[in-house]
Formats: C-alpha cells, sequence, structure tokens
C-alpha cells in the first residue's frame, strides 16, 4: 500500500469529481428505505385522489366547463407534499445528524454535493413522477366516461395522443421536478428538516390562499401570476387556457424561476457559510 | 510532496469568542503526533480549518502544500475521523462506507476491505443507528482509511473504547506512524498519549503552547523529584541545596529533592558520607508535564467535590 | 473501623409535580432564542398578511350619467342596515297606503310569473324586456307587508309566495317560516293576511279564503303608530354559479317577477284612500330601472311588477378577511410545535427529559399545553392588532364595513388564536408519532391547511367533495372564523372561498379539537410504549 502522495494529482480542472459526487448522492439514496418508500406512496396518493376526484366530477350537458385532464391530475397536491418531504429528507438529514461535515471531507466542492443531490432528486422524482400521472390519467379516463364525459357532451376520452393532453402529462411531471428542486434549495438554505418543510408548503400556500381572499381582483391576477403553485398547475389546463392569466409554459416558467431561486441561495449559503 | 500537515498563523473568531489565535505547528510524517490542550484549547476547531469545513478569518493550513479544497480525491490524502456519531441512523455500516467510497471513485470491494481492518465484520450489514459507542469509534477509523491516505487525523478516538479496544486502537495508530504516514491525534487521555504518541503539540487559548517530543516535555517538566529517606535531614539539605537542588522536608525523615538527577544525588550523598535508606525518582508523566504547561490556559475550572 | 456517614443532601426539599414539569418544558421552549423569534415572525405574518390585503383592497363605484359620459368614481356605499344591524337588500315595488294604528290587509294571489336575463347586463334603449326569458326565480317573491317606512332596512313583516318555496312569512330579513307549500295559479290560488295588534304581526295564508292557519307571529319593537302597509313584488336575479380553472363564475342577469292580485280587503284605519306605488331601490341595486317596475290597477286587480330583493346581503365582512392569513401563522407555529418535540430525539436530549420526568404522558401534556399556551396569546395579539388596524386601512381605501356585533368579533378573534393554538398541539402530537421532522409536518399542514387550500381555490375539486373535505378534515376548524351567517333564504355563494363554512363556528373548532384529542392519545401510547 502507497504511503505516498501521487506526484501527478494536481489543483484540477472544474468538473473533475463530479461523477463520483453523483455516484456517491445515489448510493446515499438508495440505501435508506425512507426515499423509495415515500416515493412508493406519492405515487399511490396521486392516483388515488386523482380517481376520487373523477369519480365526483359529472357532467350533464354539452358546455359543462370541467377540464378532465385537470380534474384527473388532481391529486398532485398530495404528490408534490410527498415529493418535498424526501427532497427536504435529503439535505436536511444530513445536517440533523452531522453527516454533512463527512460529506464535505469527502467533496469539499461544495457546489458539487448540491448539484449532485440536486440530480438524484430530480431523476427519481421523474422516475416516481412519471407513473403517478399515467396511472391517474388512466383512472380519469376510466372514471371519467362513466360520468358523462362522453363525445356526446364534447368530450373525447383522455388520450396522451392529444398536444394538450400531453402537455398537462409531462408538465406535470416537471412541475413535481421543480417542487423537489424548489424544496432542496430551500433545506440546503435553512439547514433544518422542519424549517425547511414549513417554508416550502407555506411558500406554496401562501399565494393562492391570499389570491383567493383579496378581494381586489387584479391584485389576485397579479399574485397568481407570482404564485409558484398556482402558475405552475396552469401547464395541466387543457381547456379555457385564454381565461388565464398566462400561458401553461409560462406558468411553469414562474415555478421554475422560483427554483431556481432557491437553488442559487442554497448554494449561496452552503458555501459562505461554515459546515 | 511531503505526508505532512503544515498550520500557519490560523485565527478565528466565533463571534465574541477567539477560538483561534495564532495557531501554527507542524505535523511529521513517521511519528503519531499528540494534538492536546484544555477544553476550549481550539483543537477541534483546527482540525475542522485543516479539513475546509470552518473558514479561518487568517492563516493557512495545507495537506502536503496543497489547500484541502483543491485535493482531487480528497480521502486519498487525508482521512479524518471527527464526530464518530454523524452516521443516518437507518443505513447499515456497510453502506454508509459504500457512499464515501463512491465519492472517491473507490468500490465497494474497498469498503470491505477497510471493513476487516476495522474488526466490523460481523456488524456491517447492521444499521449503524444501533451501534455502540466503541462501534461507532471503529467505523470511523474505517471511513478514514478508505482512501489509504498518507495523513489521518482522529478527534478523541479513544473516546468509548473498552480496554481491548485501546489496546488495539494504541498498536494501530502506532502502526500507521512506522508505515510513514503522518498521524494526528487529539485526546484527553494523557496516558493513552504517554505510550502512543511520540510528538506533542500542546495548545491552549487558541495557540500552541509547546511542541516537541514527549520525552522532551517531560523531561523538561520540573515535576521529576526524587524521594530521600534519611536520619541526616538537616546535613542532607545542606549538601544538596548547596549543589544547586531544590530540597523540601516532606516528612520527619524524608526529603524531596528536586533539579537534580538520582545518579548526583547518590553521589552526592556518599561524598559527604550522609546515610540514606531510601532514595527512589519520581518520573513526571505526561499529565503532571501537561498540568503544568496548560495551567494558564484551563478556561473551565471545576470546583473539586466538596 | 471509622463509620461512614450517608450523604445527605443540603438542598431544601421541592416539589415535583405537574407544575413543575410545566415551568420545565416553559424554560425549554423560551430558552431557545430560534423558537421564540419563530413565534414572533408566525404572529408578524398574521398582521403584515392582514394589513396588506387591506390596504391593497379598494372599492369604488363608477357612475355614468347621460350628462356626464366619463365615469366619476365614488366610494362604495355601505348597503342598508336593517334592525339587527346586519347588512341587507331592500329593494322592491310597493305598492302603498299607510296604515294608522291596529288593522290588517287580505289579499289573494292569483299568479306569480317573471322575466330573466341569461346574459346580465341590461341592453341599452329600446325594449328593454325583449330578449329575457320567461320564468320565475326560487326565491322571486310577492305578497304584502307591513313596513315601518319606505326608508331601506325598516322594519317589516311580510307573508309571499315564492318561486318554488311556497307561501312564507318573512320578517326583519332574517327570520323566515314557511307556510303552505306549492305554486300558485289561477287554479290554486293563495289568501294572504296580515293583521297588525300594537307592536305584533300576525301572518295567515288560506286556499280558499275561509279556513286561514297562522303562519307566524313577528315582534316588530317600535314599529310607529302609523306603518305603510300594502303589496309588493320584488325578485332576485338570475345566476348560476360554475366552478371552473380560472374559479367560481356567476353567470346570470336581473330578473322580474310579476304578481296579480285581486279580492283586496283592509282593516282598519287606513287614511290616504289611495294606493301609492313606490319603487324602493338603492342606486347600485342589481334591480332593473324604474321603467319596467310599477304595478296597474283595476276593476278590483292588482298587477305589481318588481325587481330586487328583501333579505340578508352577503355580508362575509372584509374584516374577518384581514385574518385570513391565519394559516400562515399556523404553518409557523406547526413548524415549532414538531421542532419541539423531534429536537428531543437529535442528540439524545429525550433521555435527559425522561430520567428527569419519567411519567411520560406528563411531559407530552406539559409540552402540549405550554406550547398551545404560548401559541394561543401570539394569536390573540397578533388577531387584537391586526383587525383594528385593518378595518381603518379598508375605511380608508372605500369598503364598507358590515357591522359585526361585539360577540361575533370576539369569537373570531379568540377563535383564530385557538385555531391556531389547537394546531400546534397537532403538531406536537404528530411529532411525537412521527418523530421525523419533515414527514410531521406535511402531515400536520396537509391535513390542516391543505384541504382549506382545496375549498377556498374553487375549481379544483367538485362542489360535494370540497363540503366533504371541510367537515370532516381537521381543516373544519377555520369555521372559527365565519363572521356572518349563511341564510337559507338567499341564493349566494355560500364558500369558504367568500367566508361561509358548512359547519357552525364552534362545531368546526370540535372537529379539530377531536382531531387533536386522538392524535395525542396515540402519541401517549406510542410515548409510552417505546424506547426512548
Amino acid at each position: 500500500m502507497s504511503a505516498v502522495l501521487a506526484s501527478q494529482d494536481r489543483p484540477q480542472a472544474r468538473w473533475a469529481g463530479s461523477r463520483d459526487a453523483l455516484h456517491s448522492e445515489w448510493t446515499k439514496l438508495r440505501t435508506i428505505t425512507g426515499p423509495g418508500l415515500a416515493l412508493i406512496a406519492a405515487i399511490a396518493l396521486t392516483a388515488a385522489l386523482g380517481a376520487i376526484a373523477a369519480n365526483a366530477a359529472g357532467c350533464q350537458a354539452r358546455g359543462c366547463q370541467i377540464d378532465p385532464a385537470k380534474v384527473s391530475l388532481t391529486g398532485i397536491y398530495l404528490g408534490q407534499a410527498i415529493v418535498a418531504i424526501v427532497a427536504v429528507t435529503v439535505v436536511g438529514g444530513e445536517y440533523s445528524t452531522g453527516m454533512i461535515r463527512l460529506t464535505l471531507t469527502a467533496v469539499p466542492r461544495r457546489w458539487q454535493v448540491l448539484a449532485a443531490k440536486a440530480a438524484v432528486v430530480s431523476a427519481a422524482t421523474l422516475a416516481a413522477g412519471a407513473v403517478a400521472v399515467l396511472g391517474s390519467l388512466l383512472a380519469g379516463r376510466l372514471l371519467l366516461y362513466g360520468h358523462g364525459f362522453t363525445p356526446a357532451h364534447g368530450y373525447e376520452p383522455l388520450s396522451l395522443g392529444t398536444a394538450a393532453v400531453l402537455r398537462a402529462a409531462a408538465g406535470s411531471v416537471l412541475y413535481l421536478v421543480l417542487i423537489a428542486l424548489l424544496a432542496l434549495g430551500v433545506t440546503t438554505a435553512v439547514r433544518d428538516s422542519a424549517v425547511g418543510t414549513g417554508l416550502v408548503l407555506g411558500l406554496l400556500y401562501l399565494f393562492p390562499i391570499v389570491s383567493a381572499v383579496v378581494p381586489d381582483r387584479t391584485l389576485a391576477r397579479h399574485l397568481e401570476q407570482a404564485a409558484p403553485m398556482t402558475a405552475g398547475l396552469w401547464i395541466q389546463a387543457t381547456r379555457g387556457l385564454r381565461s388565464l392569466p398566462l400561458t401553461p409554459w409560462q406558468g411553469l416558467g414562474v415555478l421554475a424561476l422560483w427554483a431556481l431561486g432557491a437553488m442559487i441561495i442554497g448554494a449561496a449559503v452552503l458555501r459562505l457559510r461554515d459546515a | 510532496m511531503e505526508a505532512t500537515i503544515e498550520v500557519t498563523g490560523l485565527r478565528k473568531r466565533f463571534g465574541s469568542t477567539l477560538a483561534l489565535d495564532g495557531m501554527t505547528f507542524l505535523v511529521a510524517p513517521g511519528q503519531v503526533t499528540g494534538f492536546v490542550g484544555p477544553n476550549g484549547a481550539g483543537k477541534s476547531t483546527t482540525m475542522r480549518v485543516i479539513l475546509g469545513l470552518d473558514k479561518a478569518d487568517a492563516g493557512s493550513a495545507l495537506i502536503g502544500g496543497q489547500p484541502y479544497a483543491s485535493l482531487r480525491r480528497p480521502l486519498s490524502h487525508v482521512g479524518s475521523l471527527l464526530d464518530a456519531a454523524a452516521l443516518q441512523p437507518s443505513r447499515s455500516a456497510r453502506n454508509h462506507l459504500l457512499w464515501l467510497a463512491h465519492s472517491q471513485g473507490l468500490s465497494a470491494k474497498r469498503a470491505d476491505e477497510v471493513i476487516e481492518r476495522a474488526g466490523l465484520a460481523s456488524a456491517a450489514r447492521r444499521r449503524a443507528g444501533g451501534y455502540s459507542l466503541g462501534m461507532r469509534q471503529r467505523l470511523g477509523i474505517a471511513a478514514a482509511l478508505l482512501g489509504d491516505p498518507p495523513v489521518l487525523m482522529f478527534d478523541e478516538p479513544f473516546n468509548g473504547m473498552d480496554p481491548e479496544g485501546i489496546v488495539w486502537m494504541r498498536g494501530f495508530l502506532k502502526a500507521l506512524a512506522a508505515q510513514g504516514r503522518a498521524v494526528l491525534v487529539s485526546s484527553h487521555l494523557m496516558s493513552e498519549l504517554e505510550d502512543t504518541a511520540d510528538h506533542l503539540v500542546v495548545v491552549g487559548r487558541g495557540r500552541v503552547i509547546a511542541d516537541a517530543g514527549v520525552a522532551d516535555l517531560i523531561a523538561a517538566a520540573s515535576a521529576d523529584r526524587v524521594t530521600v529517606r534519611t536520619t541526616a535531614r538537616g546535613d542532607a539539605m545542606t549538601a544538596l541545596a548547596r549543589a544547586g537542588a531544590e530540597v523540601a522536608a516532606t516528612g520527619p525523615d524524608v526529603l524531596t529533592v528536586s533539579n537534580l538527577t538520582p545518579e548526583s544525588i547518590v553521589g552526592l550523598l556518599s561524598e559527604n558520607a550522609i546515610p540514606f535508606t531510601e532514595l527512589s525518582a519520581h518520573r513526571a508523566s505526561l499529565e503532571e508535564a501537561y498540568m503544568e504547561l496548560t495551567r494558564d490556559s484551563v478556561e473551565f475550572r471545576a470546583e473539586a467535590a466538596r | 473501623m471509622s463509620v461512614i456517614t450517608p450523604y445527605r443532601t443540603e438542598l431544601s426539599s421541592s416539589r415535583d409535580g405537574f407544575a413543575q414539569l410545566l415551568r420545565a418544558e416553559w424554560t425549554k421552549f423560551r430558552t431557545v432564542r430560534g423558537w421564540v423569534i419563530g413565534t414572533v415572525v408566525g404572529a408578524l405574518i398574521i398582521v403584515g398578511l392582514g394589513v396588506l390585503t387591506a390596504s391593497k383592497s379598494m372599492c369604488s363605484i363608477a357612475t355614468v350619467t347621460r350628462q356626464n359620459p366619463n365615469p366619476v368614481f365614488h366610494a362604495c356605499p355601505a348597503p342598508a342596515t336593517g334592525p339587527g344591524g346586519e347588512w341587507v337588500t331592500d329593494s322592491f315595488y310597493f305598492v302603498r297606503q299607510p296604515l294608522a294604528g291596529n288593522g290588517g290587509l287580505t289579499v289573494r294571489i292569483t299568479s306569480l310569473t317573471g322575466l330573466y336575463s341569461t346574459h346580465g347586463g341590461l341592453p341599452s334603449g329600446g325594449n328593454l324586456l325583449a330578449g329575457m326569458t320567461r320564468g320565475v326565480q326560487p326565491w322571486s317573491k310577492a305578497g304584502i307587508i307591513i313596513k315601518a317606512s319606505t326608508r331601506r332596512g325598516s322594519a317589516y313583516a311580510a307573508m309571499m309566495v315564492t318561486g318554488s318555496h311556497g307561501v312564507r312569512m318573512q320578517w326583519n330579513f332574517t327570520h323566515d317560516v314557511a307556510g303552505t307549500a306549492g305554486k300558485v295559479s289561477a287554479a290554486s290560488p293563495r289568501w294572504l293576511r296580515l293583521t297588525r295588534s300594537g307592536d305584533v304581526i300576525s301572518g295567515y295564508d288560506s286556499a280558499d279564503g275561509r279556513h286561514w292557519t297562522l303562519v307566524g307571529r313577528a315582534v316588530l319593537a317600535g314599529l310607529p303608530a302609523t306603518a305603510q302597509a300594502g303589496l309588493f313584488a320584488a325578485t332576485p336575479g338570475y345566476t348560476v354559479n360554475s366552478t371552473s380553472l380560472g374559479g367560481t363564475s356567476s353567470v346570470g342577469g336581473p330578473a322580474l317577477a310579476t304578481a296579480t292580485f285581486d279580492r283586496v280587503s283592509r282593516q282598519g284605519t287606513w287614511p290616504a284612500g289611495r294606493w301609492t306605488g313606490q319603487d324602493i331601490q338603492a342606486p347600485v341595486d342589481s334591480a332593473l330601472p324604474r321603467s319596467v317596475q310599477g304595478f296597474t290597477q283595476g276593476r278590483g286587480r292588482f298587477t305589481v311588477s318588481g325587481s330586487g330583493d328583501i333579505a340578508p346581503a352577503d355580508s362575509a365582512s372584509q374584516v374577518e378577511h384581514t385574518l385570513g392569513g391565519a394559516f400562515a401563522g399556523l404553518i409557523a407555529m406547526v413548524v415549532i410545535g414538531v421542532m419541539f418535540v423531534t429536537a428531543e430525539y437529535r442528540r439524545g436530549l429525550i433521555r435527559t427529559t425522561l430520567t428527569a420526568s419519567p411519567r411520560r404522558g406528563r411531559v407530552l401534556a406539559a409540552k402540549a399545553i405550554v406550547l398551545a399556551a404560548v401559541t394561543f396569546v401570539a394569536g390573540l395579539v397578533a388577531a387584537a392588532i391586526t383587525i383594528p388596524i385593518s378595518e381603518h386601512l379598508l375605511r380608508a381605501n372605500g369598503n364598507p364595513i358590515s357591522p359585526l356585533s361585539a360577540a361575533t368579533l370576539l369569537r373570531v378573534t379568540a377563535g383564530t388564536a385557538a385555531l391556531l393554538a389547537v394546531g400546534a398541539v397537532l403538531a406536537v402530537a404528530v411529532g411525537t408519532l412521527l418523530r421525523r421532522s419533515a414527514a410531521a409536518v406535511t402531515a400536520v399542514i396537509a391535513g390542516v391547511v391543505l384541504p382549506y387550500l382545496l375549498a377556498v381555490i374553487s375549481g379544483v375539486l367538485p362542489a360535494g367533495a370540497e363540503e366533504w373535505l371541510v367537515r370532516v378534515t381537521p381543516a373544519a376548524g377555520f369555521a372559527v372564523q365565519q363572521g356572518a351567517p349563511a341564510y337559507h333564504q338567499v341564493v349566494a355563494t355560500y364558500t369558504p372561498g367568500t367566508g361561509y363554512f358548512p359547519l357552525a363556528p364552534w362545531a368546526g373548532f370540535a372537529v379539530l379539537c377531536a382531531w387533536a384529542a386522538v392524535l395525542v392519545t396515540l402519541a401517549a401510547f406510542r410515548l409510552r410504549r417505546s424506547d426512548a
């Protein structure tokens, strides 16, 4: 066993070590049972809530204002909460056990740690989200037909072949990934699981509730346009697009900006503070 | 580049507390360097600064001439054990070492090797939350060895070890140093360091008080005493005092002599035909040397039990 | 052989009861700077959100006249207030004569028809009624009324037939009693009678004019000696509420009701001798203009057409809405509550706690009580600050403030603080059960705030599911914030989004408390059973 420093190690290129950081974060995620079970629960709850909502919807005649894709994807309200838990714990758990120091000793370039966590969490959320969304749409397709959402009333069966439905589906999966990144960034900034969770959920729920309660409709509209959850969920709309304050992709873009902002702040805190 | 830790002029303030106040020392390869000091002297802070976890306000800490942040595959340059409890309770020990190995591009095989070396093979697949103190220490040591580094840093590694574990650890650290590695060990257990360390860095109030070999430190301590039992107390005291020793009468026929070696005392007494019935040399322990050195630096002193 | 005396402590003996445990937990709480600051922040968020929404809520009315086509903005006028102090809509067509002293009025109604507009707004010029659809509204009303004066909001008692709720007696806007059911037509007419005796007005109905049934007795305190009595017709507008992506939308338009009366007979002293027709209408009611309302009289028969409503107005007070930030304060206290528990498990502090106080149920109770008390006080202070400031700001911005009785205001304020306190107790319980911070915070917020959110943002869930959620989940507790009651005789958007909850305030709060009780019991069970 060599005990002498290899002389060819030099201060290295920026990206060196990223692959190893990624590998170690993936190993961390897969070697505890929590995240896996949580994501399975997220899939189940998303599909279940979507099925319940689809079951309760009804259309008696032509001209119902109901959006079948959005109704089927109602479960995303629960799914996003669980995805947020997983992302929060990936960072918060390191701080609560003190393991963050070990991590930063193994990977001293702190931005690599955050980037690797982001990549791993995004991938896991993408996979789970895709299954959840597909399950929800399937349940919706089966249930809604029996509740009056028939071609006679102007509704085609839900199908991914429709551009709007495909956008709603893919956008919902992306929505979940962005929520995970938002949670990751916020928790890295505050370094605590409970506070991180509270901040993320508070941020998501603040805008819709305030805008629903505020009597001034112009202010309400502006709040909705700036809201991470409300604007982000416009990606699910397949009908009545003209009444939305922003286009679906613009809405998702608002959430993307929030997630980006959170990650930047988180990275800054990680870099500047003592471990 | 040598396997060294080079700390120069570290200064760090936490709020109103000055934790490091110009800390400077060098850890050389091939020996075990003990890092001792009273509580709050800045030992853990120094180690965290060396590992790039905390940022010093001034000064530098270099591993083999490079700062930690610029090391590629850092665990193959420095292995460290700071806090053995920094574990995810629901993860097994093997998986803990596995993610660490992966972060350095090492394989599961390497993780198994160090598990074996640390003596944890039977418990490796159990969740770490159920480990005893001693097992957690061994896991931490295994993690430090993962990259087979030439520099090793251990913060209080003897904590929680049973006697058998302490014996193992002692031999282990010396063997590591004998391989040419630089080993830095911080500890409060003077008795252990006395048998393990070759070189000592004594710190207090954020700066280095003494930086010398163990033998030199002990010798420098003025606690070397010789106890002489003699009936001719007065004559003995005169003779010894004239030779420059510090003599104290500590009993009806007992003298405690400092500043002279036992051999010279025997010579002096024989020369002056002063009979004595007992001569015992009391060699200062490292603990006494340390207490004397750090007397002024102790921040937290408990009152003796009433 | 020396004898060793056993060690005797010099400390004076102290107690180890529940009060001491409470004090210990309170000390634990107040000595963590982060938690104290977090509580203050939670209270500040409530105040901040309330003040922000109040300062941004403007209400103004634009009036356009033929002479001046530019819109002129005024502050929103306050609706009329009824005898009980509540906001009312008092708009109808009144065919009246003064009635001096005691007396009565009897009529027969042979038809009630109506027109309504589906597309909102009024066609300009020409025939207003062209293009309106035939049909009565469920609460179209026509009949006889004795009213203190023609001032909007004055006391009254009325007997009427309605579009689909049969004969009703209504008085002073909030009271409604049912009489004979069924629609009125020429084949099945209805006879209505009101008699005044002092301050008491009795209403009777009959199917044949001979056999009369007493429907109700109204006591109108302070009814003047001479009251106005006569025939009236009114109808609220046509509304269809639909929920869709953009929110609840109400489609509708104004409506007109026309009723035919005959066999009018009067008892008592009626000084004037002739009928006067008057349109009781506020400048901005959604009633049809004066030109289409009116009455005709001929050969003992009257045809009265009117628009508007005599009912309580939607007075979900904006003042309670300013406490809508309560959910955010709740989130903050839930986070602190969970941390209060999980922090003990972090470095094994729980062992120190349980060694000092081995009776685990008490430890849990003490934590819950301390946190509930802190949260209640913080919430009360926040609400007490928010409401006066918000009311001032709302008034300054031209919003009419509906009068809330002192009891209601107290209930809303203390209820909000209590809601926060019980939410914090839920957090302690769930934190003890789950022991994982992120999961516990999410579980409580998903149980308490998410249903409220889904109910408030309309268009997410179908109406039935929404109502069920707000009855069954802990979010039912938000009902304490309801300021004004819902009336069945009014068609309005009674949803949590507008401040109306399906359960009565204390019923909703009881649901929340029931959840807390169950979860605390489970948590105590877990705490006792498991290793520390």
